[in-house]
C-alpha cells in the first residue's frame, strides 16, 4: 500500500466519454438538416410550420439514424429516432404553450391593473376606457361558485376514493364503473342536466348555486378517480403495520395512510379545481352574467370569470376585446396561483 | 392427516399461553393450511421453520387475526389466548391485536411520523394513553437496543434509520403496547447480521415476560433463540402442515421424522 502517494482523483464519467469521430458525426447530424431545410424552404417559400414538418423532420430523424448506424450501430437506430421524436414533440409543446402565454399576457396585461382586480362592470360599456371599471365581481363569482363546488366535492371524491380502496365491499365494481362513466360527461349535458332537475322542476331558483352544482358533477368523477390511484400507492405494508398495532379501520386511515397519501390527495383537489375552474358551457346555461358584485350564491344572477370573457367578446370593439383577454390572463393567473399554494401546502415533510 | 399434539403443556412446567386446535387456512379454493396444533407456553419462544410456501407466515398471521384482512382468506378451527377462542363470535379483533402484537418481515415504520412518534404510534392508534411518555418511548427503545442510537433524534423521520434500525424501531413499537404475546414474521430476513444479533438479544431478554413466536428461515437463529420449535411442510401443491414440533433441541439433534432430519441438516429445503 502506497499510501504516502498524493493523487488527486478528478471525478469522470468514463460511459460518457466520446471519440473525435463520434463527435464529429453527431455535430453534422444535428445541424445538416436544420442548415438544409433552411435552404430548401427558402428556395421554394415554404411556410414555416410545413417546413418543419415535412421536410425538417424526416431529414433530421434520416440523419440522426444514420449517425448512430456509423456511431453504434444498429441497436443506435431505434434510440435516435425516438430521442429526435420525444425532442421535436417536446419542443412543439413547449412553443404551442408559451405562444398561448405570450399572446394572454401580451393582450391582456393593459386591461389587468390594480383597480381591474376590485372594481366590478356595472357602469362599463363597451367603449369606457380601460382606467375605469375591472373584472373584480367575476372573480368574486368564480371563487364563490368553484368554491362551493370544491367544498362538497373534495370531501365526497376523497370519501368514494376510499370506499373504493380500503373497503372490500361488493359495491365497488358498480361505483368504479359508474364514476368512470361520468369522467366523459360533456360540460354542457352536466349543465342542462342541472338545469332540468333542479331549475325546471322548481326546486331551486335561478342563482349561482346552480352552477356549483353542474360544476360539481364534474369535477367529481376526477377527484374519485384520482384519490383512489393516489391511495392505492400508499403501501399494503403501512396498513398491515397500524392494523397489527390494534388500530380501527378508521384511525388508521386518518394516522397513517391519509398522512401518506397527503401531497397525492391535495393534487388531486388540484387536478379538480382545475378542471372546472374555467368550464364555460354549464354557467352560461345555468348562472345569467351580472356586471355587479354578488356575494349571495343562493339568489340573483352572477358574474365568473368565463362568463365575463364570454360577455365582452359579444361586442366586437377594441376596447370589449382587451377586458375579454384580460379576463382570460386572470384567470390563468388564478389558476397558477392555486397550483402554487397547493405545491406549498402539498409539499412533503419529510 | 393425524392430529399432532406434540407439546405436552408441562414441558417447561409453565401454563399454556397461546393454543391452535386443527387449524385450516384458505384463500377462496386453495387449501393452505391442514390441521395445525401447537402450543406456545408462557414467556417461551417458538421458531417456526420450514421452506418457502409452506404456510408459516399464513399461519403465525392467524395467530393475531391479520389473516382475515386478506380478501377470500378463510379458517377453520380454534385459536384458544388463554383457553378464549380469539375467533369467537363477540370477540373484538382489534383488542386480539393489541394483545398479540407483530412485527413483519419489511421493515415497516409510519413514514411521515418520527421515531418517537412512531414508538408511541400504538397507543394513538389503539387509543390508549400512559402517563408517562418519555418513560415509554425510552423504555420501548431500551428493549429494542435502539435507545443509544437514536436518543438524541428522537424527532428525526422514522425514515432517516438504515433497515436493521427501522426494524428495531418497528418492535420497539410493538413493544409499547405491552402485548402479552409477540408475533415476528421473519424479523431479520432483510437484515445484516450485525442487526440479526442484536434483535435476537432483544428476542431472548423480552422473552423473560413475554411470549414469542419467530418465523424464520434461518436454522442457526431457530437454534439460538428458540426453547421449541415446530417443523412445516406443503408437498406439491397440497396444503402444508406440521410435520414435527417439539423442543428444540430435539427437533434439531434428535429429530423422529426422516423430512425433519433432511431439512434441518440442509438436504433439501
Amino acid at each position: 500500500m502506497t499510501t504516502e502517494t498524493l493523487r488527486l482523483v478528478t471525478p469522470e464519467t468514463p460511459w460518457r466519454v466520446r471519440s473525435k469521430s463520434q463527435l464529429v458525426y453527431i455535430f453534422i447530424a444535428s445541424t445538416l438538416p436544420a442548415a438544409l431545410t433552411f435552404l430548401i424552404a427558402d428556395q421554394m417559400k415554404l411556410a414555416g410550420l410545413i417546413a418543419l414538418t415535412i421536410v425538417f423532420l424526416p431529414l433530421q430523424l434520416l440523419a440522426a439514424s444514420l449517425a448512430a448506424l456509423i456511431t453504434v450501430g444498429k441497436r443506435g437506430i431505434l434510440d435516435a429516432i425516438l430521442t429526435v421524436s420525444v425532442l421535436f414533440l417536446m419542443l412543439t409543446m413547449g412553443f404551442l404553450l408559451g405562444s398561448v402565454a405570450l399572446s394572454l399576457v401580451q393582450k391582456g396585461f393593459k386591461a389587468l391593473s390594480f383597480h381591474a382586480i376590485y372594481q366590478n362592470s356595472f357602469y362599463v360599456t363597451s367603449v369606457t376606457s380601460l382606467e375605469y371599471g375591472g373584472l373584480g365581481h367575476a372573480l368574486v363569482g368564480t371563487l364563490v361558485i368553484v368554491g362551493i363546488a370544491v367544498i362538497f366535492a373534495v370531501p365526497i371524491g376523497i370519501a368514494v376514493g376510499v370506499f373504493l380502496t380500503e373497503t372490500q365491499s361488493r359495491m365497488r365494481g358498480s361505483v368504479r364503473f359508474l364514476s368512470q362513466a361520468m369522467t366523459g360527461l360533456p360540460s354542457i349535458v352536466s349543465g342542462l342536466f342541472v338545469f332540468a332537475f333542479l331549475y325546471l322542476t322548481g326546486w331551486v331558483q335561478r342563482s349561482a348555486i346552480l352552477g356549483s352544482v353542474a360544476l360539481f358533477l364534474l369535477m367529481l368523477p376526477t377527484i374519485i378517480r384520482l384519490s383512489e390511484e393516489v391511495l392505492k400507492l400508499v403501501p399494503q405494508e403501512l396498513r398491515y403495520a397500524a392494523l397489527a398495532l390494534g388500530a380501527p379501520r378508521h384511525k388508521a386511515f386518518f394516522q397513517v395512510i391519509f398522512p401518506a397519501a397527503r401531497s397525492g390527495i391535495i393534487t388531486t383537489c388540484l387536478l379538480g379545481t382545475a378542471r372546472v375552474i374555467g368550464e364555460t358551457a354549464p354557467l352560461i346555461v345555468l348562472v345569467t352574467y351580472l356586471p355587479s358584485t354578488n356575494f349571495n350564491p343562493l339568489s340573483g344572477d352572477m358574474a365568473s370569470i368565463p362568463t365575463y370573457i364570454y360577455s365582452w367578446l359579444k361586442f366586437s370593439t377594441d376596447l370589449a376585446n382587451q377586458r375579454a383577454w384580460g379576463g382570460a390572463l386572470a384567470l390563468m393567473i388564478l389558476v397558477g396561483v392555486l397550483f402554487t399554494l397547493a405545491r406549498f401546502f402539498g409539499r412533503k415533510r419529510f | 392427516m393425524e392430529s399432532l399434539n406434540p407439546i405436552p403443556s408441562n414441558s417447561f412446567g409453565a401454563d399454556v399461553h397461546l393454543s391452535t386446535k386443527d387449524v385450516h387456512v384458505w384463500f377462496g379454493q386453495r387449501h393452505v393450511l391442514e390441521g395445525v396444533n401447537l402450543e406456545f407456553p408462557v414467556n417461551s419462544v417458538t421458531a417456526l421453520i420450514g421452506p418457502s410456501g409452506c404456510g408459516k407466515s399464513t399461519f403465525i398471521r392467524t395467530l393475531n387475526r391479520m389473516h382475515e384482512l386478506i380478501p377470500n382468506a378463510k379458517l377453520a378451527g380454534e385459536v384458544l389466548l388463554k383457553g378464549q377462542n380469539i375467533y369467537a363470535v363477540g370477540v373484538d379483533p382489534i383488542q386480539v391485536r393489541i394483545n398479540i402484537g407483530m412485527v413483519f418481515q419489511k421493515p415497516n415504520p409510519f413514514p411521515t411520523m418520527t421515531i418517537r412518534g412512531n414508538v408511541l404510534s400504538g397507543l394513538r392508534l389503539s387509543g390508549k394513553h400512559s402517563r408517562n411518555e418519555d418513560e415509554l418511548v425510552e423504555n420501548s427503545l431500551q428493549a429494542a437496543s435502539l435507545w443509544n442510537e437514536v436518543k438524541d433524534r428522537l424527532d428525526s423521520p422514522a425514515g432517516s434509520l438504515s433497515g436493521g434500525q427501522q426494524q428495531r424501531l418497528c418492535i420497539a413499537r410493538a413493544l409499547a403496547l405491552a402485548p402479552d404475546v409477540l408475533l415476528m414474521d421473519e424479523p431479520c430476513s432483510a437484515l445484516d447480521p450485525g442487526s440479526t444479533i442484536r434483535i435476537e438479544e432483544t428476542i431472548r431478554s423480552i422473552s423473560k415476560n413475554m411470549t414469542v413466536v419467530i418465523v424464520t428461515h434461518n436454522m442457526q437463529q431457530a437454534q439460538r433463540v428458540s426453547e421449541q420449535t415446530a417443523f412445516f411442510l406443503a408437498e406439491d401443491n397440497n396444503p402444508g402442515y406440521v410435520v414435527e414440533a417439539g423442543l428444540t433441541n430435539d427437533i434439531f439433534h434428535n429429530p423422529k421424522d426422516k423430512r425433519t432430519e433432511d431439512y434441518v441438516s440442509g438436504r433439501f429445503g
